[in-house]
């Protein structure tokens, strides 16, 4: 509703605007230089754009899925089917987990019979029994379970350190950015100050060259007594002394406006890093937490994580080595027939849960929570590419101020209809925005 | 009760007055003769709040009764209510919005034409420079008394606009508008099929990036050069007219100079 009230604010408020105002002629501009940038292209070659475009590609997935025009269900209780729906799913996880259960148990008993066979078959005195072997064999597929575990967790713990080093990267990319800009700008004002002493300089000579001149007429007379050579050569020492005065009082002040200037600069520095950093640290927060739900389901989904480490060894020290690799071979073999059977059997189980979310959606059509849900999830990911687009339009404008700066420009517009007489600075700030992915 | 409203009515007045005097301030700061507004700003006065949450809560109710109703009605009558339920949102949209919005551009117009700008446009487009006059805005709209508007009419300004509702309804940019419209709800269609359908999130992606490549060579086929076509009749226009740049009439608030009718004529 605000998006609505915002969107009726411009529309109403230019319509009210152009209904009152309307110009006779264009005259020239009474500012400086007008510039306008292409935004959609400069935001196309920032670093961030992969992202804002994996956004806009959700949000039209969840979009075009959950909006696309549909029949309302006319049954009159809603509810009632919802709850069907619910515990069909529910059903379906059950008897899911309880088929993987009988599937394990009955792999185990098939795995069992081949290894008493190849037990018999070996005839090994003080042999271990089956159940012995079957131990070992669960206590090694425990340790495998606990190695998934732990690898996930290694995982995860990377990935933790790779969203470091991009935030890192990051940063010191803008750190050098901002300190560029920073110098550029310190030494710009430096070099106009010099410029500024230099003209000054100049002036002062000119001010009193006339006088000079006279003095050194005076002073090139062979006639002139010692006492108004002496008076000719003070006026002299005098007018040098005052320039010298008047320059060294320029060049204090210069200084002292460079060195506000540098504070000014350095402080400026602080505030733009502590802007760019903020959103750069919450976005990896936030895809470290997301990483981390999705492990999470991983795990607790049924059927959890598959172990796909080796076959467990049998350690037993009175096994002959023949006997242990058949006995391998034998789980091996037990095991990759069991996982085949048990993914399928999953992937039955997410068939029909993705089937029963199908006729949820159906079902509910334009009810109002079944709506809502899909609704907030779509404004959720707006909200996100709304900000991360704010972050990538801020840093863009940062650069097209300095290039306005640098330029004389004193207006830039973006999103224009038409080029006309202004000067289009848009190849210039991706130039700028180009160094962001260094 | 006099003594009481007095000072406050003097405040205002000054907040008004020293708005007002500090123009010729703001414009030694910024010699461009293009100013800006930040709608957003002026959409969080009370005013704006009080009326965006009476439309929040009317839209709500709205809701309800239209959900209540369209369960169980036909197609026809389910596209019959929502179309009855959009008049009262509008309906309410202008009774409530409608007078705060013109005393906001009675109030942009009087502060433009104060610190003389030949144009006022939304903040969002503005980059750099220009003059902000969202504060002065503020202020009259939050003094006592309705702002005044100004007698003079927007100097002229080198700033052009367009109102693209205008060229858009030129009969090729309509028809070819139209054609890509269809293609697109047949292809949202058959899309949302596939969809539902897909069983991995590597389906889904490659079904939406041909959705999207689908979409990307029909706008090139149909819409780009047209769109082409008119950015070229709005640059000629412009520089015939010694126009710095044109932009979308939504987002000129004030002033401007308006060269619709002149694209019209050149595209026609």
């Amino acid at each position: 509703m605000r998006a609505i009230l915002a969107a009726a604010a411009c529309v109403v408020l230019a319509s009210c605007a152009h209904a009152a105002a309307t110009a006779p002629a264009p005259g020239p501009s009474a500012g400086g230089a007008v510039g306008y940038v292409d935004m959609d292209a400069l935001v196309k070659k920032h670093p961030l754009y992969g992202q804002l475009a994996q956004y806009d590609t959700n949000i039209e997935a969840l979009d075009l899925t959950a909006f696309a025009p549909r029949a309302i269900a006319a049954g009159p209780d809603l509810q009632r089917e919802t709850a069907a729906l619910n515990a069909q799913l529910d059903a379906a996880a059950k008897r899911t987990n309880e088929l993987l259960q009988a599937k394990g148990r009955a792999y185990q008993a098939q795995e069992d019979a081949a290894i008493a066979a190849a037990l018999r078959a070996a005839a090994v005195p003080n042999g271990p029994s089956v159940a012995e072997v079957r131990a070992e064999l669960n206590a090694t597929a425990r340790g495998q379970t606990a190695e998934v575990n732990t690898q996930a967790q290694r995982d995860l713990d990377a990935y933790r350190k790779q969203l470091e080093a991009q935030d890192a990267a990051q940063i010191n990319a803008a750190q050098r950015v901002l300190a560029a800009r920073a110098d550029r700008t310190f030494r710009a004002k430096a070099e106009e100050l010099t410029a500024k002493e230099a003209a000054y300089s100049l002036t002062l000579a000119n001010a009193d060259a006339a006088q000079r001149l006279s003095l050194r007429t005076r002073l090139s007379s062979l006639a002139l007594d010692d006492q108004a050579r002496d008076d000719a050569n003070q006026q002299l020492a005098a007018l040098d002394q005052h320039e010298a005065d008047q320059l060294a009082a320029m060049r204090n002040t210069d200084q002292q406006t460079l060195a506000t200037l540098k504070a000014q600069l350095s402080a400026k520095i602080d505030t733009d890093m502590r802007a760019q950093v903020a959103p750069i640290r919450a976005r990896s927060v936030q895809r470290f937490q997301e990483r981390e739900r999705e492990l999470h389901e991983q795990f607790s989904a049924p059927g959890g994580p598959v172990a796909t480490g080796p076959p467990a060894l049998a350690s037993n020290p009175t096994l002959p080595a023949d006997l242990r690799r058949r006995i391998l071979a034998l789980h091996a073999d037990y095991t990759a027939a069991f996982q085949h059977d048990a993914s399928s059997t999953i992937a039955d189980f997410t068939k029909t849960r993705s089937d029963l979310a199908h006729r949820y959606a159906v079902l509910s059509g334009t009810d109002q929570a079944a709506s809502q849900s899909a609704q907030a999830e779509i404004l959720s990911l707006q909200k996100k590419r709304a900000d991360l687009y704010a972050e990538m339009v801020a840093q863009i404008g940062r650069e097209v101020k300095s290039i306005a700066t640098q330029r004389g420009i004193s207006v830039v517009v973006s999103d224009v209809a038409a080029p006309a007489g202004g000067i289009d600075l848009t190849d210039d700030a991706m130039k700028d925005i180009e160094t962001l992915h260094e | 009760m006099i003594i009481t409203r007095f000072p406050s009515r003097i405040i205002a007045l000054g907040v008004v007055a020293a708005s007002l005097l500090a123009a010729p301030a703001a414009l030694a700061d910024d010699p461009s003769d293009i100013g800006f507004v930040d709608q957003s700003a002026l959409s969080a006065l009370p005013a704006f709040v009080a009326a965006d949450r009476q439309m929040q809560a009317y839209g709500s109710n709205l809701q309800r009764d239209y959900i209540g109703r369209a369960r169980g009605a036909s197609p026809a009558q389910q596209q019959a209510l929502a179309q009855q339920f959009q008049a009262q949102i509008a309906d309410k949209q202008r009774e409530l919005l409608g007078p705060l919005f013109h005393k906001a551009q009675v109030a942009i117009a009087s502060v433009a034409s104060s610190k003389n700008l030949s144009v006022v446009i939304d903040k969002r487009i503005i980059i750099y420079g220009g003059q902000d006059i969202t504060a002065s805005v503020r202020d009259l709209l939050t003094g006592i008394g309705d702002p005044v508007p100004p007698v003079n009419t927007p100097p002229p300004s080198t700033v052009g606009y367009v109102d693209q509702a205008q060229i858009d309804a030129l009969p090729s940019i309509k028809s070819a508008a139209g054609d890509f419209a269809k293609f697109k709800a047949d292809e949202d269609r058959a899309t949302a099929t596939k969809l539902r359908a897909a069983k991995s999130d590597a389906d889904r992606s490659a079904i939406l990036k041909d959705y999207q490549a689908q979409l990307e060579a029909k706008q090139t086929a149909t819409i780009k050069p047209l769109i082409d076509k008119t950015k070229s009749a709005m640059s000629d226009v412009a520089h015939k007219r010694n126009l710095v740049l044109v932009v979308d009439r939504a987002n000129v608030i004030y002033g401007g100079t308006d060269i619709t009718a002149d694209v019209t004529a050149e595209l026609k």
